[in-house]
């Protein structure tokens, strides 16, 4: 694809009025490819002088490891920690010499040179409903709230990069599979740019994804004849002076741009995982998780700014070991395929990849469950994040945590900090404000400080 | 202009946007029209409230983006737009080890270096070193940073001149502000006056004052600040071009409502769109009053019926009908519904069940607040508490109730001067001091369960305090001159008796606003909750005679609803004539407006027969009748419902989406009802029912209309093509009727 492009420069302006200048007359590219990149330019055209969005915007696919896994039996292994701390799992040297990871991610061990670990981000909301909402918007919440809580008070990264962002050909700039996560809604922003929920399981064979293809029992013939019924029997009047604003006519845009999509194939592309040859499938892990991180892959790649994976399961207060021998190697398959998959179709230099929870576990065992075996309890002073792509320098660990896993020693990092790297990659300024539908002028990111190791 | 910077002008800009919701442009202050200051005191030292304070506002060191926001920038706070002197002095002459201001060296000041520009500054240079105004900065810090003396005049109020009058189109007036000081004397201060005009694409309004109408009729008002002062210039733009007189007598006036509707219109040279027909004003008036569709039988008889006050009558009978209650107690769920992870689900059915009882027995409007402001007892036994439940402290309880009862939106003045209105801290913690006595027993919240069982009490004790001061407040009615005045018993009695005051200025007002919204789209004030002298109603003279009606009537909802559907202006079609497609305030057509989620989908179950269940719902239960929406439902989630884990909670999307849209023309939910073996589709076609007959049942069901007979002939040749079956050719039929505009918009 980017050999085509060069014989016309490689200014976005360029490549945008290159492809302006018609899609046909392109052979062997995929349209779903194409896409991505007319957003592309019309990002990098948007960034202006703003240093910022100097970088070519990212699309950023999200691990969201619901429950708060554990970062000693993940990213931070404290081998030397006593016995009531230490945990079974044991660390193994990744091919980057000097950075450990545990023993159950051997797959990820192997390509620690393509993504940074972060150890020293740390906060001070120890429960779900708050942890989430502080990593996933940068903002502590505003009052108490408890465990189960859903809450928001201020707009995730998905709805911010839908917002600021946009898909090309009416997809959804935020997609969340299968489910959204707590605190990952759009606030102030306003329900059009809530994610978009695809709950059906891309690995069963039947799967399709929601709205966007067509329905069970709806072939593209009836479909094509259902539309030119449409046209029939739409028979209100639309008021032709601009000045008026009809939102008959806003709604009249909506339709052409849905029959588009539904009616472009290669625009529908995006969705047939089953498309995807059987290795490459099986190389994700035929299960849920892996096949939606497999899906996610598709979107991006069709130019879809923000994919949310919401994976529960990981608040393991009790056999927390037990739980991860079976969670871990399934889960590190598919993230280091992914991380590979995207760095061999050369996706990964404009993807990031990030995996985190909401915050790590207590370095001391725990029984406080009350089960007979024992896990680790919430801990919110320290947690790992493995953050890929765009064009982050692999290979390194940001900060480090003492010996025991308490708390940061070495450049502690905030939930803020976090976010606005994020916002740094997708091409958004983390510094930017944002007026609510009540008037009240609010920051997107209070610290709009990026962790500069990241941005290489 | 130079020096105002992009930060300030793009803050004011977004600050004053926000606030009345769209399209608010100010302009940023101009630095270049000095020579039109008249300095007041040419010769006397210069003074901190005097002088200084009105340069900091104006050069924008204490705009929202800078120093004035919340904490501050790089350690230097200000107020916001300087509401208070005493901090700001404060922050200036005693923080910073004295750096800011120097007195012994005058020229190494901070606040000098910093706006000149000769020590790096985040803000840019804001000044330039030879300006009169760094000369006077310099001499007021050289004479040891002076603050006006006690008993020196203060600033009373600022007037704008000249009087306000129509524009015509690209006809420019420059506007004077005179600050008026508590001495009596007076100055001209236009140059560090900050203008904005709430409709810029109608008057537009410069740096300098210089208004300027447009090219599109319609009505503005020109705002003008100085120094938490606030003064307004309400104006229009009439139409160009002759309309005949006749054009005017020959409109009809059903009753008040159409005569003062045409007074606007006449003077903005405006015609209203012809009157709709029959069936397109039954889906409006079933939609509009009771949240749903007329059954294609209830359809077929008003069209049928040749009744000349047929439709006064299907208002009346509208009234009468139980969905009445579910339709408005939804309005008021948008309002006041709390997050159940947050205050328990039980507490949130019986907020719930108050509200849809109390529509359904049409309780006084009046009565109706009353219930809810004073309301005590348990939270399971009395739903009204519940906001009690909700809103646990009196700076909580009192933004939910200005906004709602007195249209008037708070938020601001809890931590500073409102940036466009007169309110200020003061005033805020006076209304607030009302609820300080509202005490709590029993079980409080331990979210997400919030199970046991609370009792909303009065308390004997219990004050608001001034955050800044520290005096104790006693209970103060929002302004007006009513003085603060002690309380005996529940204060929040005392606030009932003010509200229900006839010469309350917003109470009625508000209320009949709301509803008005309802029926047309947008509120004669607009956003409906934001009452102020700087977002004037479209129509003052229609608002105040409504809520004069209300009150007379002793705040009836039905009787105002029905003298609102039976003035002729409610019947306009939406269609727009020669002369107003612009008109968006002044309901000169009517405004189409995308039916709300639960709206269309009880429609669907309706059109398409086939009921939905909802989880955690007795079956068959309309959308209508939910009662919180941690229901879950996709399809009204699609549809833009408030999420209650918002908070705010009660945003509620009223825009058309491409998911919407996406959601219709390929989602599940809607295949699968137009498509179900029990549906109106099923029992239709596998009848012995003439294809005619079946197209006439679901033009009626979904467009509350027959077909002409063009659409007939169009449609029905579908039903004999090869290859199809009846059955197939309905479902097509009926999924491209739901699929339109005519279905997913109130016309």
């Amino acid at each position: 694809m980017r050999d085509f492009l060069q014989p016309f420069g490689n200014s976005a302006l360029a490549r945008r009025t290159w492809l302006q200048l018609g899609l046909g007359g392109l052979a062997g590219g995929s349209l779903p490819g194409l896409l991505g990149l007319v957003q592309q330019a019309e990002a990098e055209e948007a960034g202006g002088s703003d240093p910022s969005a100097r970088r070519r915007p990212a699309n950023c696919i999200l691990i969201w490891m619901d429950g708060g896994p554990s970062h000693m039996e993940t990213f931070d292994p404290k081998p030397d920690a006593p016995a009531e701390m230490r945990g079974e799992f044991k660390p193994i040297r990744t091919n980057v010499p000097g950075i450990e990871i545990c023993e159950h991610l051997p797959k990820l061990a192997k390509i620690a040179d393509k993504y940074a670990i972060l150890r020293s981000v740390h906060h001070n909301q120890g429960n779900h409903g708050a942890g989430n909402h502080y990593m996933m918007t940068g903002a502590p919440p505003r009052i108490p709230v408890g465990c189960g809580a859903f809450v928001s008070f201020h707009p995730s990264l998905g709805s911010v990069a839908a917002h600021e962002r946009s898909a090309p050909h009416g997809l959804p700039g935020y997609f969340s599979l299968p489910g959204m996560t707590r605190s990952g809604g759009p606030n102030f922003l306003g329900s059009k740019y809530a994610p978009f929920v695809v709950s059906d399981d891309p690995n069963s064979k039947d799967f399709r994804v929601r709205d966007l293809a067509l329905p069970r029992g709806v072939d593209e013939a009836r479909f094509r004849a259902r539309r030119e019924l449409r046209g029939l029997v739409d028979a209100l009047p639309r008021i032709d002076d601009p000045a008026a604003a009809d939102p008959v006519r806003t709604l009249d845009g909506h339709y052409e741009q849905g029959y588009q999509l539904v009616m472009t194939p290669e625009a529908q592309q995006a969705f047939q995982i089953e498309q995807e040859p059987d290795a490459m499938r099986d190389a994700y892990g035929r299960d849920p998780f892996g096949q939606r991180l497999l899906l996610a892959r598709r979107l991006v790649e069709s130019g879809v700014p923000f994919v949310t994976i919401n994976q529960g399961g990981w608040d393991d207060h009790s056999e927390l070991w037990s739980n991860l021998r079976k969670r871990l190697p399934p889960w590190d398959q598919a993230v280091a395929t992914l991380i590979s998959d995207l760095d061999d179709r050369g996706l990964l230099a404009n993807t990031m990849v990030i995996a985190l929870g909401e915050f790590g576990r207590t370095p001391k065992i725990s029984t406080v469950s009350g089960r007979s075996s024992p896990g680790r309890d919430h801990w919110s002073s320290a947690m790992s994040i493995l953050f890929a792509g765009a064009g982050t320098p692999g290979g390194q660990v940001i900060g480090a945590t003492d010996r025991l896993g308490h708390a940061p020693i070495d450049r502690p990092l905030s939930p803020e900090n976090f976010v606005s790297t994020v916002y740094t990659k997708l091409g958004i300024d983390p510094g930017k404000h944002f007026i609510t539908p009540a008037g009240r002028p609010t920051f997107l990111v209070s610290d709009p400080t990026p962790i500069r190791e990241l941005l290489g | 202009m130079a020096f105002f910077g992009f930060i300030r002008v793009r803050h004011l800009r977004l600050l004053v946007r926000a606030a009345v919701g769209v399209g608010f442009v100010i302009a940023p202050l101009s630095g270049l029209a000095k020579e039109r200051v008249t300095t007041p005191e040419p010769a006397a030292v210069p003074t901190f409230e005097r002088h200084i304070m009105p340069m900091l506002t104006a050069r924008g060191c204490n705009g929202g983006g800078c120093h004035g926001k919340s904490g501050g920038q790089n350690g230097f706070a200000l107020s916001l737009l300087g509401f208070d002197p005493e901090g700001d002095y404060q922050s200036l002459l005693m923080q910073s080890r004295g750096r800011r201001l120097n007195l012994s060296a005058p020229h190494e000041s901070l606040l000098l270096q910093k706006a000149t520009g000769a020590v790096p500054h985040g803000g840019g240079r804001r000044l330039d070193p030879d300006d009169e105004d760094a000369r006077l900065l310099l001499k007021w810090i050289a004479a040891g940073g002076p603050r006006d003396p006690p008993g020196a005049p203060r600033l009373s109020h600022i007037v704008i001149s000249p009087e306000p009058r129509p524009l015509e189109a690209g006809e420019t007036i420059p506007l004077v502000v005179m600050a008026h000081d508590t001495d009596g004397s007076t100055r001209d201060v236009t140059a560090v006056t900050a203008f904005a005009s709430n409709e810029p694409v109608i008057v537009s309004v410069q740096p300098d004052g210089v208004v300027t109408g447009g090219s599109l009729p319609g009505e503005a008002s020109v705002m003008a600040r100085f120094m938490g002062h606030i003064a307004t210039w309400n104006t229009f733009v009439p139409r160009a071009g002759r309309i005949h007189a006749d054009a005017w007598s020959a409109l009809p006036v059903n009753n008040f409502i159409d005569e003062m509707a045409w007074r606007k219109l006449r003077a903005l040279n405006i015609l209203p769109s012809d009157p709709v027909d029959d069936a397109t004003f039954l889906r409006r008036a079933y939609l509009d009053a009771i949240g749903r569709l007329p059954s294609p039988e209830e359809a077929r008889r008003f069209l049928a019926d040749a009744d000349r006050r047929k439709r006064d009558q299907l208002v009346e009978a509208l009234l009468e009908r139980p969905e009445y209650a579910d339709r408005w107690a939804n309005l008021w769920a948008d309002l006041v519904r709390p997050n159940p992870y947050r205050v328990g689900i039980k507490a949130t059915l019986s907020l719930d069940t108050f509200l849809r009882d109390a529509f359904a027995h049409n309780l006084p409007y009046d009565q109706f607040v009353g219930e809810l402001i004073t309301a005590t007892g348990s939270v399971w036994r009395n739903g009204a508490a519940v906001i009690y439940r909700d809103r646990r402290s009196p700076d909580e309880i009192v933004m939910l109730v200005s906004q709602l009862f007195l249209g008037v939106r708070l938020e601001c003045a809890k931590c500073h001067q409102h940036p466009f209105e007169v309110y200020g801290q003061g005033d805020f913690y006076g209304l607030a001091a009302y609820f300080s006595r509202v005490g709590y027993a029993g079980k409080g919240l331990s979210p997400p369960i919030s199970g046991g069982e609370e009792s909303v009490i009065v308390k004997t004790s219990g004050e608001v305090t001034h955050p800044l001061t520290g005096a104790v407040l006693a209970p103060k009615p929002l302004g007006g001159n009513a003085a603060a005045e002690p309380v005996e018993g529940d204060r929040r009695v005392a606030l009932m008796t003010w509200l229900r005051s006839p010469n309350h200025p917003t109470f009625a007002a508000a209320a009949v606003n709301r509803i008005w919204a309802e029926f047309f789209g947008v509120g004669l004030v607009d956003p409906v909750d934001d009452f102020r002298a700087t977002n004037p109603s479209s129509n003052p003279e229609l608002l105040a005679a409504l809520a004069t009606k209300f009150r007379d009537n002793a705040f009836d909802q039905k009787r105002l609803i029905a003298l609102i559907m039976k003035s002729h202006l409610y019947g306009l079609s939406s269609m727009a004539n020669e002369t107003n497609a612009g008109d968006h305030r002044n309901y000169s057509r009517h405004y189409r407006r995308r039916l709300r989620a639960e709206m269309i989908a009880d429609a669907i179950d309706d059109v398409t027969g086939v009921p939905s269940n909802y989880a955690g719902a007795p079956p068959e239960t309309r959308a209508a009748r939910l009662w919180t929406h941690r229901t879950g439902s996709m399809f009204l989630d699609v549809f833009g419902r408030p999420d209650p884990n918002q908070d705010p909670p009660c945003e509620r999307i009223g825009d058309a989406t491409v998911v919407q849209a996406m959601h219709l023309m390929n989602g599940s939910h809607l295949q699968g009802k137009v498509s179900s073996d029990h549906g109106r589709v099923a029992a239709l076609a596998t009848g012995d029912v003439a294809p005619e007959a079946i197209v006439e049942e679901l033009y009626l069901a979904a467009y509350s209309r027959l077909p002409t007979d063009a659409e007939k002939k169009q449609v029905l040749p579908m039903f004999s093509r090869e290859g199809m079956t009846r059955r197939a050719a309905a479902e097509d039929l009926l999924w491209a009727l739901m699929n339109t505009p005519e279905f997913i918009f109130v016309n």
